[in-house]
């Protein structure tokens, strides 16, 4: 059973499987590999390429963007359109906004819908199919229509241009969908294994943390990473509940790079080394919680 | 332990809310004691629409604003042109945070005016300039009489040209209109527009209706009509639909398109995309030939080379020059301020000799005419100043910002640059037109 | 097949150690015992776990859900919104836009965006994960990483380069097409027809939701053991049987929630299409059901007409997944 943990078929047998068979079969199988490492090579370039594009244009001068020949390589890199970028200190103050609220809201929302999650996975009580029901419709609500309102309930409880305010309808927003996720990661570890567990002489508690709370840790990452891309994406909530420029988070200083001179023409090479440092803390927060998902991976517990 | 402490923080902050929500009482009016020029000190906050204004224009706001108001402090906020209608739409009607001062884009004014959303400024409106004030901007911030917002800038759109391309074609800088239009078609090859504009570009394509003498709409009382079908609109254009025809190479689709690109020659040496193209006049400097500047970048100079770049104001039906769409816009206080003096005490400096001199210092056209002299006297300046004089503005209707958010005006123009039948066209979008200018949208 | 058992749970993989190890490794069948500590506990502790979301919730909802439903039924423009006070109409905005044919022709086009958009990143996120599995692992990591960094990219700075890469006259797509011989795409304008507009939004919503799905999936792939497959190869069980009747069943689960939450998601997008109609595209013929809310509240001032359209929105989605929910209310009954 300890031989099902990697997450890799083991293609060593299966070679050693072929070779034993049929010779010919095993020649047809590396052809076979060459073609899909070769597909694999050319989805990854794909999917890549807009990333490779943004950094590269990030490193053009402004001059030679836009030329009707494109240039693949950084043949005139500069690293202007990220002084400019950063001049002003502006950078500086929303990364530090944009990191508040956005680790404000893993927190909240992992917390909460955990919790949620738990009790409508685990118990059977009144009222629980309604909230079932309301978490998933919650999430069908069109949220365009909702910013005079959201406004309005900010400003008359003085959490406009606050962290607190922007927090508390994220949290709201990104909820309805964790609880939904952890939920099946909830019902997926037996309720039988905490009880054999206590058999062996833990409390609940121990039981809980040491038993299950592992097994759960992919669904938590996998959620936490969902509510962080949400909050760190998110800019028209942020534009009416952050109306002040030095509250600002990222997606909105973003946003002013666009159109402060889209009267002027966009300054596109500046757009894209700002993006390329908004993307920064997300590779950085993937690369963080990367070992945790394979980890989980391993464990083969990750199931959407 | 960690977990509980944030259920805690959030449970903390869920009471917080509730907590705050007692205490909503609007603030009492502070300000009713206050006279002229001495209003109790206090901070104002002044919205700024995009990066027009530029840094030294705000350093001098706030100083003399200081300086004239001991005490009191000025905040500027810069809001991006997209959102600054969803902002104003918010925050304006919130006594206790509206700004006090906001800068507003003149086709946009109407629209606020209009639901009141505005202080009355007619009291201080001498004291401003009057008469002086660009009257078409006082008019588009104007209800009943009475004057809400007053024109802040200016800018006027003219032609840049590759005079190198026009002069090896045999062409002069025309004279008329038709003269224009017959040359900028010549001109056109399959990779070379003879005069670049995008379909859907109705600020640059409405000068032809101007030209000729229509309208996009009228006003009778407080009732708007919209008058496409007018006979001179629609040889107006059908004009601009004969130019875009024979000498645009640009898809219909196209607006808002960073024009002065194709005036210049590609960094690969390739032969520029167009012979002419409209644009205001700061696209000046990003045409021309590639130079470094003083911090060591990389950028176009400014059109040095006189006998590649050049520019003439677009001319008239009859020789002269054609009225084409003033850029630019209205300031205004917000009438849910809770410190209407220091903002009006903000109006003065702004409409003072030495502000409105450093906005012509900075390219900007001054909302009082007389100090339109400080742009300069060069031929960017001259023209600017000759086709601002000639400019109209679109329509002072209450559903005029509905108009530009729901993009009617883009999809009528991009259905004529498709070859549509201009008649019918008229027609058919008057009838759309007419309620939503009225305001009709909401009812 | 003794794994049956502890794979046949739904959204559960039996494999990891302690469950290996415990007595309860089969306890999942029907035992004697129903589970009776679960029955003991107080009935408050659900409750009192479920307050800290619900509080949440109505922090953050309660007011501006409620607001939208009274806008809905009241006439509310720009003047109400600047201290008029707001006059009841009744179902007069529901008549208004259920009349307006423009938002029936927005209706069909997001559900037919949508389909299309879930199903192709479902099926190319399988396809990814498919091939993770059959691939040596340094590509398998190329490929990986190169997924993580599309997925951390910023969705506007996502929109922005995919909006330069299909420009007409500056794009790499253009200029790669008439490289390679197709001259007539040199200036094609591929923003400016509805048709090939939402080719590139469907590219756009692809590229970026394909990670999630594909990780997602490659994650449940790896969880299927390997002595299953081992031995229905020994059985002679092809590459195609074994993906047929082993793989896909045993992701099914998996399967089915991404492509509800696609589904979900994908008639909700709103912030993509609007940044690509910034580059010209004709409006009121490329308008998803969040633009049009968001244009007729936003730009138009029609609160109460984009109530109005928010709360129908809502209805015609539970209508849609209604299967679905019936279903998940069964199973919970």
């Amino acid at each position: 059973m300890s031989a099902i943990a990697p997450a890799r078929p083991s293609q060593g047998k299966a070679r050693d499987l072929a070779t034993r068979k049929h010779a010919p079969r095993a020649n047809r199988r590396r052809v076979r590999a060459v073609a899909l490492g070769a597909l694999g090579i050319l989805a990854a370039l794909i999917w890549v390429f807009p990333v490779y594009w943004m950094v590269l244009s990030a490193f053009t001068p402004a001059a030679y963007l836009r030329a009707t020949t494109p240039q693949f390589l950084p043949l005139h890199a500069t690293t202007t359109n990220f002084s400019r970028v950063l001049e002003g200190g502006d950078f500086a103050t929303a990364l530090k906004m944009s990191t508040a609220i956005t680790l404000l809201t893993v927190l909240a929302v992992l917390v909460f819908a955990f919790l949620g999650a738990l009790a409508i996975s685990r118990w059977k009580f009144r009222g629980r199919t309604s909230f079932v029901l309301a978490v998933l419709f919650i999430q069908m609500l069109p949220a365009e229509g909702l910013f005079i309102a959201q406004y309005k309930m900010l400003s008359s409880v003085h959490l406009l241009d606050s962290v607190i305010g922007v927090t508390v309808l994220y949290t709201a927003a990104v909820i309805p969908f964790t609880i939904w996720m952890l939920r099946g990661f909830v019902a997926g570890v037996p309720a039988e294994l905490e009880e054999a567990a206590m058999v062996d002489g833990l409390s609940r508690t121990q039981a809980f943390l040491r038993i299950t709370f592992p097994l759960l840790a992919p669904g938590l990452v996998a959620s936490g990473v969902y509510a962080f891309l949400q909050a760190w994406n998110e800019f028209t909530v942020a534009l009416v509940a952050l109306p002040s420029q030095s509250s600002q988070t990222l997606p909105l200083w973003l946003r002013n790079f666009l159109s402060a001179s889209a009267n002027r023409g966009v300054d596109w090479g500046q757009v894209m080394a700002a993006s390329t440092l908004i993307a920064i803390p997300v590779i950085i927060f993937f690369l963080f919680v990367q070992g945790r998902m394979t980890s989980g991976l391993v464990s083969g517990a990750v199931k959407g | 332990m960690k977990m509980l402490r944030f259920a805690a923080l959030g449970v903390a902050a869920t009471l917080a809310l509730t907590a705050c929500s007692s205490s909503d009482t609007p603030s009492d009016d502070a300000t009713t004691a206050g006279g002229e020029k001495t209003a109790e000190a206090a901070e104002i906050t002044l919205w700024l629409a995009g990066g027009d204004t530029n840094d030294e224009l705000r350093q001098y706001l706030k100083d003399t604003f200081a300086a004239e108001n001991p005490g009191s402090t000025l905040t500027i906020e810069e809001v991006a042109w997209p959102d600054l209608v969803t902002k104003l739409t918010t925050a304006l009607p919130d006594e206790a945070n509206t700004p006090d001062v906001v800068e507003i884009g003149n086709t946009q004014s109407p629209t606020f005016t209009t639901v009141g959303a505005f202080r009355d400024l007619t009291p201080i409106y001498d004291e401003l300039g009057g008469d002086k004030l660009l009257q078409s901007f006082v008019d588009v911030g104007s209800v009943d009489g009475k004057n809400y917002a007053l024109p802040y800038y200016f800018g006027s759109r003219y032609m840049f040209y590759r005079k190198d391309i026009w002069t090896a074609a045999g062409l002069e800088v025309p004279k008329t209109l038709s003269e224009f239009s017959e040359s900028v078609a010549k001109l056109k090859t399959d990779t070379q527009s003879g005069f670049a504009m995008g379909g859907q570009d109705w600020r640059n394509g409405i000068s032809w209706v101007f030209a000729n003498g229509g309208e996009l709409a009228t006003v009778d009382g407080t009732t708007w009509t919209s008058t496409l079908s007018d006979p001179k609109t629609i040889e107006g254009l059908t004009q601009w639909q004969e130019v875009y025809r024979t000498a645009s190479n640009l898809p219909s689709t196209e607006r808002d398109v960073a024009y002065w690109d194709f005036l210049n020659d590609g960094t690969d040496g390739s032969a520029p995309a167009a012979a002419t193209i409209m644009a205001p006049g700061w696209a000046r400097w990003s045409i021309g030939d590639i130079t470094t500047n003083d911090a060591g970048d990389e950028v176009r100079d400014g059109m040095a080379d006189d006998t590649t770049f050049d520019i003439f104001a677009l001319p008239g039906v009859d020789g002269g020059i054609a009225p084409v769409f003033a850029g630019g816009s209205n300031i205004a206080v917000s009438a849910k301020s809770q410190h209407p003096e220091l903002a009006e005490n903000l109006l003065r400096i702004i409409f003072s000799e030495e502000y409105q001199t450093k906005l012509g210092g900075a390219g900007l056209g001054p909302g009082n005419s007389d100090f339109v002299s400080s742009l300069g006297d060069d031929k960017f300046a001259t023209t600017m100043i000759e086709t601002a004089a000639a400019s109209k503005l679109t329509p002072a209707a209450p559903g005029w910002a509905a108009i530009e958010g729901a993009f009617v005006y883009e999809e009528l123009f991009q259905k004529i640059a498709d070859g549509g039948d201009v008649a019918a066209l008229a027609t058919e979008y008057d009838a759309k037109l007419t309620p939503m200018l009225n305001g009709g949208a909401a009812g | 097949m003794s794994h049956d058992a502890a794979l046949g749970v739904p959204a559960h993989s039996g494999p990891a150690g302690p469950a290996a190890t415990g007595p309860a490794a089969t306890g999942t069948a029907p035992t004697g015992e129903p589970p009776a500590p679960r029955r003991r506990r107080p009935p408050s502790a659900p409750y009192l776990l479920l307050v800290p979301a619900v509080v949440a919730l109505l922090a953050g909802l309660a007011y501006p859900v409620g607001k939208q439903v009274v806008m809905s039924v009241q006439k509310y423009g720009l003047e109400q919104q600047f201290g008029q006070p707001p006059e009841f109409v009744g179902l007069d905005n529901f008549v208004r836009i259920f009349t307006d044919d423009a938002l029936w022709a927005v209706v069909a086009r997001s559900v037919v965006f949508c389909m299309v958009n879930a199903l192709l990143t479902v099926v190319v996120g399988l396809a990814l994960a498919l091939l993770m599995r059959a691939v040596t692992t340094p590509v398998r990591l190329t490929l990986q990483v190169c997924l993580l960094l599309a997925w951390a990219m910023p969705m506007v700075a996502g929109v922005t380069v995919f909006k330069w890469l299909f420009d007409y006259r500056t794009g790499v797509v253009n200029w790669l097409l008439v490289k390679v011989g197709f001259d007539g795409m040199a200036g094609y304008s591929w923003l400016s027809q509805p048709m090939t507009f939402f080719f590139v939004a469907t590219m756009i919503i692809v590229w970026m939701s394909v990670p999630f799905v594909a990780l997602s999936l490659y994650a449940g792939l790896t969880s299927v053991p390997e002595e299953v497959l081992e031995a229905a190869r020994i059985d002679g069980a092809s590459g195609r049987q074994q993906l047929w009747h082993i793989l896909l069943p045993m992701v099914r689960p998996v399967l089915s929630i991404v492509l509800l939450l696609q589904i979900i998601w994908d008639l909700r997008v709103f912030a993509q299409i609007r940044l690509l109609q910034d580059a010209g595209a004709p409006v009121s013929e490329t308008n998803l059901l969040g633009n049009f809310i968001y244009e007729l509240g936003m730009s138009r001032q029609d609160f109460g007409g984009a109530a109005a359209v928010s709360i129908f929105v809502l209805a015609l989605t539970v209508l849609l997944s209604w299967p679905y929910v019936r279903s998940l209310m069964k199973e919970d009954a």
